[in-house]
């Protein structure tokens, strides 16, 4: 940095990821708050240790491995050449490779006085790891093990949510090139994948004793603390914020970017390097959570749990084109992808047995898939990059990046950890403790000390 | 319908860059429409709703401490 400009622009870049950071924090203190007062009293503390558990279990393998998955596999390997490269292999040099960037080994993994962004750029991308995880996480409480969620969250957070960015999530990925694919702020390559991979392990877990009656009958469990969900909820959205400011680049000089002679054109764009503003993106966010919040109403018939789940529904739902709709247009994709959440959540319950503790499938994974189908129409012809030779946006390509977010990355990865995890015996917790609950121990000893400490006099 | 943006180096080295990339550019009137038809059916319906079930719960004739016996330990 030898002059004021870039000083300033690189610093301002630099504190930008770094606050959308501490706002997405924020999404993990609003999953710990949702889940707990979701389960029930015998769970709480076990429920609250397996998301807590996540942070240090993502952030790890994002740091070995799951950083470097993202820049090394937009090509797939083998599906489309890199627009760097100009080889389908794995990308790992060149300057923007893999092992350029990512490795842990690497000198830009550390504070290098050289670089100021990829070290908060990889906390950013980290903390949308962590949310993978934790979408997965409130699906499966009060019966699968910490230890087969652990993996799973490892699974989903450093390794195949690292996959589906590269492809789908990446200015170079395959994606993006020969289908394009679009997906601003994430309604597939964080929400429906995550939706997917929770449905493929609920399919092997199995629900929780006493969610179906003998004759089959979906019973309701809980919430014990339907406040501590809502204002969990609440605060996902705020750490929304965060998330969707960190899906863009907040300044950037498309001009050179693109090959524009002469050209100088500064803006914020999003993950594609494409242009969009701040300010519309705003607009869209609350547009969107408008519209899922009064269709999560009307449609649950004033359901508070289903009122807050429509919020986040609506935006994950509208998320995909956010960075182009019109608010209007944000607001009525945000109520379809609510209303066709809603109905396939209890839809899939009643048909399949599914126990979807806190209706994660339905707002993150389902609603996530109506958001891309609708992308595709609504942003049909838009061009999915300002580089040459990239695929514009279409329905095809929409439809099979759902099938491919929802369905190959996520649901059957999920099914196939899961199906391994239990043949090995390590999935779900012993019928006999789900029963007395996970926290018996601990209430059994608290009760304990209880006793001996009221008793004591001195 | 053509959208508004189909190539975006063309879009931005045009003689004047066009600031709405929105799809559907001049059809915000029916948008609007449809919105506002939305939000006010949204009203009348869930009115409608809440009466039926205020009536419902009023028939029932329930005491003032009745809703003790329905708080749950889950």
């Amino acid at each position: 940095m030898d002059n004021e400009l870039t000083a300033l622009t690189t610093i301002f870049t630099e504190f930008y990821y770094w606050m959308t950071v501490v706002l997405m924090f924020l999404i993990h203190v609003g999953f710990c708050m949702y889940e707990v007062g979701a389960s029930r009293y015998k769970h709480h503390q076990h429920t609250l240790m397996k998301n807590t558990l996540l942070i240090p279990l993502v952030t790890i393998t994002w740091f070995f491995f799951g950083w470097w998955i993202y820049w090394a596999f937009p090509t797939g390997p083998g599906i489309a050449p890199s627009i760097m490269t100009e080889s389908t292999g794995l990308i790992l040099g060149g300057g923007f490779g893999a092992n350029d960037l990512a490795n842990p080994t690497n000198a830009l993994m550390a504070i290098n006085l050289n670089d100021h962004i990829m070290g908060v750029f990889w906390a950013a991308f980290l903390l949308f790891s962590w949310t993978a995880a934790s979408i997965v996480s409130g699906a499966v409480i009060e019966r699968i093990t910490t230890f087969a969620f652990g993996i799973m969250a490892i699974a989903i957070g450093s390794v195949f949510w690292s996959i589906d960015a590269a492809w789908g999530w990446h200015f170079d990925g395959w994606m993006v090139k020969l289908l394009g694919y679009h997906d601003a702020y994430a309604s597939g390559v964080i929400h429906a994948i995550c939706g997917g991979f929770a449905l493929g392990i609920l399919t092997v877990l199995g629900p929780r004793i006493g969610k179906f009656s003998s004759s089959g009958e979906p019973r309701n469990i809980g919430p014990r603390n339907p406040w501590l969900v809502c204002i969990g909820l609440f605060l996902i959205y705020t750490g929304f914020w965060g998330f969707y400011a960190a899906c863009n680049i907040p300044i950037f000089d498309l001009g050179p970017e693109y090959g524009m002679e002469g050209v100088t054109y500064f803006t914020a764009t999003n993950i594609y390097i494409t242009p969009t503003t701040l300010s519309g993106i705003t607009q869209n966010f609350l547009m969107s959570l408008s519209g899922g919040l009064l269709m999560g109403y009307w449609v649950s018939k004033g359901d508070p749990f289903w009122t807050y789940s429509g919020g986040l529904g609506g935006i994950i739902a509208s998320s995909a084109g956010n960075d182009l709709y019109h608010p209007l247009q944000a607001l009525i994709i945000a109520a379809i992808g609510v209303w066709c959440a809603y109905k396939l959540h209890y839809w899939v319950e009643r048909k399949f047995k599914i126990d979807d503790a806190v209706g994660a499938v339905a707002v993150h994974g389902y609603a996530g898939v109506v958001g891309l189908v609708i992308c595709g129409f609504v942003l049909w012809g838009y061009p999915s990059s300002g580089y040459d030779g990239y695929a514009a946006i279409n329905p095809i390509g929409m439809i099979i990046g759902a099938i491919i977010m929802f369905g190959v990355l996520g649901f059957l990865p999920g099914w196939i950890l899961a199906k391994i995890l239990h043949a090995a015996g390590k999935l779900r917790i012993p019928r006999d403790v789900e029963l007395a609950g996970l926290d018996y121990n601990i209430m059994e000893q608290a009760r304990k000390d209880e006793r001996a400490v009221a008793s004591s006099n001195r | 319908m053509k959208p508004t943006v189909t190539n975006w180096v063309e879009h931005l080295t045009a003689d004047e860059v066009a600031g709405q990339i929105y799809p559907f550019v001049g059809t915000e009137w029916l948008w609007l429409t449809i919105a506002i038809v939305l939000w006010l059916a949204w009203h009348v319906s869930t009115a409608v709703g809440e009466s039926e079930e205020h009536q419902k719960l009023a028939r029932k004739k329930h005491g003032s401490n009745d809703y003790k016996n329905n708080i749950t330990e889950w």
